[in-house]
């Protein structure tokens, strides 16, 4: 029993080293690029198979594959920084966390189109034996493990506190326009952090590959999010906090899985998470506990002033819709049906991140609310579809909102780090709570749109419900906005502080703001789960926020004419160019990251 | 007369739509202590900023030691002899004090130069020698204004550029402050400073120039600034001179 116990102690701490190697970096960028770096799991996973890549085709020994697989990543990690990051100085502070999002869908897709998405095993490159120690066993791969997270904490040490550059690093960390007054070059110490991070990165990738025997290209979301919850958990930008941070993570974890199971590993990652945020959002190690005031409030993305559309242009367009299942085009009308589905996630999300500029990194965690509701109460309680949707959208709305408030007073990066969070807790709660959700199996056999004994169940019934539901909801969104409501949101979003001096309460506004969302996804979510008939917690997840993200930024944050443009183009453009389907994540990569660049007040402009 | 040393050329400076500055020109003469006073939103501190590249003119130029400097980055214009004591003073807090002036040094590599050039200064800022392995960021603010002036003094500049160094000082440090500016000018550092309290830095100056709303309003030899009775009008914010 107590060598079952150590066990666990050991697997945690060697797991709590991988995560070290991610956190460390992701607190460095943090450091002194001011920015949550959303494409770090992605530079890991291009470690893990140039490190697979090397011992395969050239047969390295470990120390030349740890050796590429540096010089790869810092390279990676350099490209990531001059191309993708420094055009955008001087941009609205959420645009370069966008675009390291829009880096990670890109490398993500090219590492799967070179290496294809299957697992590979990565060849152990250490002895395979173990020493017994009390009942528990180490093996060489832990200790190596274990010796390249010291080695690599005390060379960041020894780096950071007796090299020039190292104090460049903490100058610029912590007053970047006062290190470029001592002469300090803040793009290249940018730079610099940017390669040791992103080497760093690509080692935990590679080790990991051999701890478990195998790697593929959808394990870099997890990375990047394990990295971030040890960072906050640490606290943003605090290097040390983040190994202290990675070590309680690595040990949460290990301790979870011999207590309840391996399918509630990331539940307490992220319950952990959100604990954080809510108690302790500067982190454990920090002596204040309010956050430092964020330069993130105020002006959102991109100024402009938004396309003026006239009414008789969207009426004729709204009609033109309404005609095209006459054309008898079934796949044409697939294609709409699921760009008006999507349009109403979009309606939702430009409303909580454009109008009210809470960036939410987990809106698909609603859908999948509003999905699983709908047809719970459809199959389960033997409610009517028609009553079951709407009902699911009250139902999304109040669980959505609930689910959010605690994140409430937080700003910036730390409502889309919440978000992320929050929308991978629904998910793992759908996935373990069998009871209700039949767990991994998935809900099927969902019953078929049908609106009191009209059946909508065909591809033209489904188009048209979509088309009325959307208009529907796009109206009521157009009149909020044009309220007093739609103001004292925009004013929170603008300005939260000079809001509340105005007697603007933001989390009442905020509520009503995730609660409108909330159920505009929660019908959205139910009418898809009527629509397949089949769902499960995988339906929904993270890539569908980020595509949603996307939407609104193309159609321009807070526009409710350009949230159904964008997800009519996201949608619709893939499908016509058909033969492009493999490279559709990277196509929304690329568009996502030249918006952020050339046009981020998107293609209607921003309200 | 040789050349100035730091010459601004009619610069015309926008923060957005709005204009700061308006053909502004005004020269530094090596060896002097040169004030620049002016109320709030004058635009004395975005003079400062275009002297050090963090900020852009929309057109003039910035003249440093016969070069032109318009428009380089920060760090080359550090490295070409400017040192900085920014406004509210901008020490790297959580750094010792020692760290904070070997980043005062950054752009040096003459190790026993930096070595004696820290003992010259500390024998000018004798309170800093005992705190040395102290956080920065613990120290009072009459403390850290000496620390910022010595961090700007390690990078062995021609010119130091100071942005209001007496604020939120209490009047016992005020006076010290002003009375090591002198020390640092005479040996034979310029000081080109901006300040908001007129008749203190007049008191130390050798010229000065009174901005007003982007303009220079006034200017003359520091002594017959200070006997002129339209200073007070100009740098309270009254009607033009």
């Amino acid at each position: 029993m107590l060598g079952a116990w150590f066990d666990y102690t050991v697997n945690g701490f060697v797991i709590g080293n991988i995560y070290a190697l991610l956190a460390v970096g992701l607190a460095l960028i943090y450091g002194v690029a001011n920015l949550v770096n959303f494409a770090h799991g992605s530079v890991y996973v291009v470690g893990a198979y140039v490190g697979w890549a090397a011992i395969t085709y050239l047969g390295t020994p470990l120390p030349v594959t740890l050796l590429c697989v540096v010089v790869v990543c810092a390279l990676v990690g350099v490209g990531i920084e001059r191309l993708g990051l420094r055009p955008l100085h001087g941009a609205s502070r959420i645009a370069p966390l966008l675009a390291t999002i829009g880096i990670a869908l890109v490398l993500d897709q090219v590492v799967q189109l070179i290496f294809s998405p299957d697992p590979r095993a990565v060849p152990m490159q250490v002895p395979d034996w173990r020493i017994t120690l009390g009942g528990g066993t180490i093996g060489a791969l832990d200790l190596l493990i274990a010796g390249i997270g010291l080695t690599s904490a005390a060379v960041l040490y020894g780096f950071l506190r007796f090299t020039k550059l190292g104090w460049a690093v903490r100058a610029t960390a912590q007053d970047s326009d006062a290190a470029k007054q001592m002469g300090v070059d803040t793009d290249r110490v940018n730079l610099v952090v940017f390669a040791i991070a992103s080497a760093l990165s690509g080692i935990s990738g590679v080790l990991v590959g051999m701890y478990y025997n195998q790697i593929n290209p959808a394990m870099s979301f997890e990375a990047t999010l394990k990295g971030i919850v040890a960072l906050i958990i640490g606290g943003l930008g605090n290097v040390p906090g983040a190994i202290g941070g990675s070590l309680i993570l690595g040990l949460t974890e290990s301790y979870g899985i011999a207590l309840f199971g391996t399918s509630y590993r990331n539940l307490f990652a992220f319950v952990l998470l959100i604990a954080m945020l809510v108690w302790r959002p500067n982190g454990l190690f920090a002596a204040r506990r309010s956050l430092p005031p964020e330069p993130m409030t105020g002006t959102f993305i991109a100024r402009s002033r938004p396309l003026k559309v006239p009414s008789w242009a969207v009426a004729v367009v709204i009609l033109l819709a309404a005609l095209l299942p006459l054309l008898d085009a079934p796949y044409l009308l697939q294609i709409g049906a699921n760009s008006l589905m999507y349009a109403m996630l979009a309606l939702s999300l430009t409303l909580v991140a454009g109008t009210v500029g809470q960036v939410s990194l987990g809106h698909a965690a609603l859908l999948a609310i509003g999905g699983y509701a709908s047809g719970l109460l459809a199959l389960d309680a033997g409610w009517p579809v028609a009553v079951a949707i709407p009902a699911a959208g009250l139902i999304t709305a109040a669980l959505g909102t609930l689910l959010v408030f605690p994140a409430f007073r937080l700003t910036g990066h730390y409502v889309s780090i919440a978000t992320l969070g929050i929308g991978e807790i629904v998910s793992l709660v759908i996935l373990n709570w069998t009871g209700l959700t039949r767990g991994a199996i998935g809900l099927g056999g969902i019953p078929p749109l049908e609106v009191f004994g009209y059946d909508l169940g065909s591809v033209q019934g489904t188009y048209w419900l979509c088309l009325v539901v959307l208009v529907l909801l796009a109206l009521l969104q157009v009149r909020l906005l044009n309220s007093h409501l739609g103001r004292s949101w925009r004013a929170i979003r603008d300005d939260s502080v000079a809001a509340r001096s105005y007697g603007v309460s933001g989390d009442r506004y905020k509520a009503l703001a995730f609660g409108y969302g909330g159920f505009a996804a929660g019908i959205s979510g139910a009418i898809t789960a009527h629509a397949y008939s089949y769902i499960n917690h995988e339906t929904f997840g993270a890539t569908i926020s980020i595509l949603a993200l996307t939407m609104v930024i193309l159609g321009g944050l807070g526009n409710v004419v350009g949230a159904v443009l964008g997800a009519t183009l996201l949608i619709a453009l893939p499908e016509a160019f058909r033969f492009l389907a493999e490279y559709r994540i990277l196509i929304y990569g690329i568009v996502l990251l030249l918006l952020i660049r050339f046009r981020p007040q998107g293609l209607m402009g921003t309200v | 007369m040789s050349a100035p040393l730091l010459r601004l050329e009619a610069i015309n400076s926008f923060y957005g739509p709005v204009q700061v500055h308006f053909d502004l020109s005004l020269v530094v003469e090596a060896g002097q202590i040169v004030c620049l006073l002016g109320g709030n939103a004058s635009g004395k501190s975005t003079s400062m900023k275009t002297v050090l590249g963090l900020q852009r003119p929309g057109s003039g130029k910035v003249w440093f030691d016969g070069a032109d400097i318009t428009g380089l980055p920060t760090p080359r214009i550090i490295r070409s002899g400017i040192g900085s004591v920014p406004e509210a003073r901008r020490l790297f807090g959580a750094m010792t004090v020692r760290e904070n002036l070997l980043m005062g040094a950054y752009t040096r590599s003459d190790k026993p130069g930096i070595a004696a050039d820290e003992d010259r200064v500390l024998g000018l800022f004798p309170r800093l020698r005992e705190r040395l392995k102290q956080r920065a960021g613990t120290m009072s603010g009459g403390e850290q204004q000496m620390l910022a002036m010595a961090r700007a003094l390690m990078g062995r500049p021609k010119l130091i550029c100071m942005d209001e160094p007496t604020m939120g000082l209490s009047p016992l440090f005020v006076d010290r402050v002003l009375e090591l500016i002198q020390a640092i000018n005479r040996e034979g550092v310029t000081i080109f400073m901006v300040e908001q309290n007129a008749s203190l830095a007049l008191g130390i100056a050798h010229y000065g120039y009174v901005l007003q709303t982007g303009r220079i309003a006034l200017e003359g030899p520091a002594a017959a600034l200070l006997r002129d009775p339209r200073i007070r009008d100009a740098y309270l914010g009254g009607a033009a001179a």
